[in-house]
């Protein structure tokens, strides 16, 4: 199913990025209306939706670390609520997906409170912390009432967790981006129809924006999650290397000025730059250990790939699915403007020079 | 700063969804440039 979706998502994306008509006509209204709202829609699901955790979840980062709390999905009984002498309140909770996993959750007044206020059986998103044994939690704030969607708690990463949404469909799509550089480049040597060194030459440098964007933004979250912004992790590494490789495609159309000769050599060189790629991009930092999630030393193959269920739940899915379209259409459009000024770039330059 | 963003890590997620908004809005800032470089040569 999440495999549907995100393979959905991305050929839609690719589908709809070729369509309507022939590539260098400009993109109908309509189509950059999807486009910009559904980035747009990606943006804001990705970041607000409120995350809500398993029982299990809280119950196994309070062992590993007892003062750190995790958000959990649950529904309360403050109606059955006990309170003791020294003012904590002790309210029977079953966790919202699995209403046989029952606990206490131990609040003060005021989470008590609003515990309350939202009633029995409704569910809420506490953050919690464990307390003297698996069935004991001490309750810290109200996180959600009701919430509407949530996404899935993953230990070491919880709130990172989001970056999916954003740095996971950069580097997918650059993979694609590469893909259709080396198609078209193979479409040049065959029919020496230098409109299609342009979309190969469009398709290669927005590839290397979104692979550029895919470091940076990997960067940042580096910083957050393991303490640095750049360690040469396999995964920094290999996208390393696939930089360097294109950075000499450009290197290399840059230093010919005959455009005949300039797309032959780029388009040979652009066919066997992309073998490279799904080695750096999938296979390679999966060998490896490292700190990159799905790496061959990780707990398990990465929250997309984890036969584990509760990695990545439906409304995760359905995200991701939704922010692979959202980029793959954005892709398009960039690459579009692209294809459309070297077009007339070609044009101008074959004009006679008026004096 | 870094301790702020430790502390909320969603912050972090959106710092990273916004350095994708600059670097799209760079590329357009090249394009455009390329563009308007093209409509000099045309008028001249």
């Amino acid at each position: 199913m999440k495999f549907a979706l995100m393979l959905g998502g991305t050929l839609l994306g690719v589908f709809l990025g070729f369509f309507p008509g022939p590539f260098g006509r400009p993109k109908p209204l309509w189509w950059r209306i999807l486009a910009i709202s559904c980035v747009a829609a990606t943006t804001i699901l990705g970041l607000l939706p409120p995350i809500g955790g398993s029982m299990t979840d809280a119950v196994i980062q309070g062992r590993a670390d007892s003062t750190k709390s995790v958000p959990v999905y649950i529904r309360a009984q403050p109606s059955k609520a006990v309170e003791d002498e020294h003012g904590t309140v002790l309210i029977p909770a079953t966790d919202a997906r699995a209403s046989n996993v029952r606990v206490m959750l131990r609040a003060f007044a005021p989470v008590a409170q609003e515990l309350r206020a939202a009633g029995d059986e409704t569910a809420v998103i506490v953050s919690v912390r464990r307390a003297e044994s698996d069935l004991v939690f001490q309750a810290d704030a109200v996180v959600a009432v009701d919430p509407l969607i949530t996404l899935p708690y993953i230990i070491g990463l919880e709130e990172r967790a989001r970056i999916i949404f954003f740095h996971v469909p950069m580097s997918w799509v650059a993979v694609i981006a590469y893909l259709i550089a080396m198609i078209f480049a193979v479409r040049f040597l065959r029919t020496r129809d230098l409109q299609h060194d342009d979309m190969s030459m469009a398709a290669a440098s927005v590839g290397t924006l979104y692979t550029i964007l895919a470091t940076v933004t990997g960067a940042v979250w580096a910083k957050f999650n393991w303490g640095s912004f750049w360690n040469w992790d396999p995964r920094q590494t290999s996208i390393f290397i696939l930089l360097l490789v294109y950075a000499a495609y450009f290197l290399l159309r840059n230093s010919i000025d005959d455009p005949e000769r300039r797309a032959r050599l780029s388009a040979a060189y652009s066919i066997v730059a992309f073998v490279t790629v799904p080695f750096l991009i999938f296979i390679l930092p999966r060998l490896l250990p490292g700190l990159h999630p799905g790496s061959s030393d990780d707990s398990n193959a990465g929250p997309l790939l984890s036969p584990r269920s509760d990695a990545i739940n439906p409304t995760k899915q359905l995200l991701f699915g939704l922010s692979l379209f959202s980029f793959t259409l954005m892709y398009f459009w960039l690459m579009n403007l692209r294809v459309r000024v070297a077009r007339v770039l070609r044009r101008v330059n074959a004009l006679p020079e008026k004096s | 700063m870094i301790n702020f963003m430790t502390n909320n890590a969603t912050y972090v997620v959106l710092a990273t969804a916004l350095i994708l908004w600059a670097g799209i809005a760079v590329y357009l800032q090249r394009v455009d440039a390329r563009l308007r470089e093209l409509e000099q040569r045309i008028e001249r």
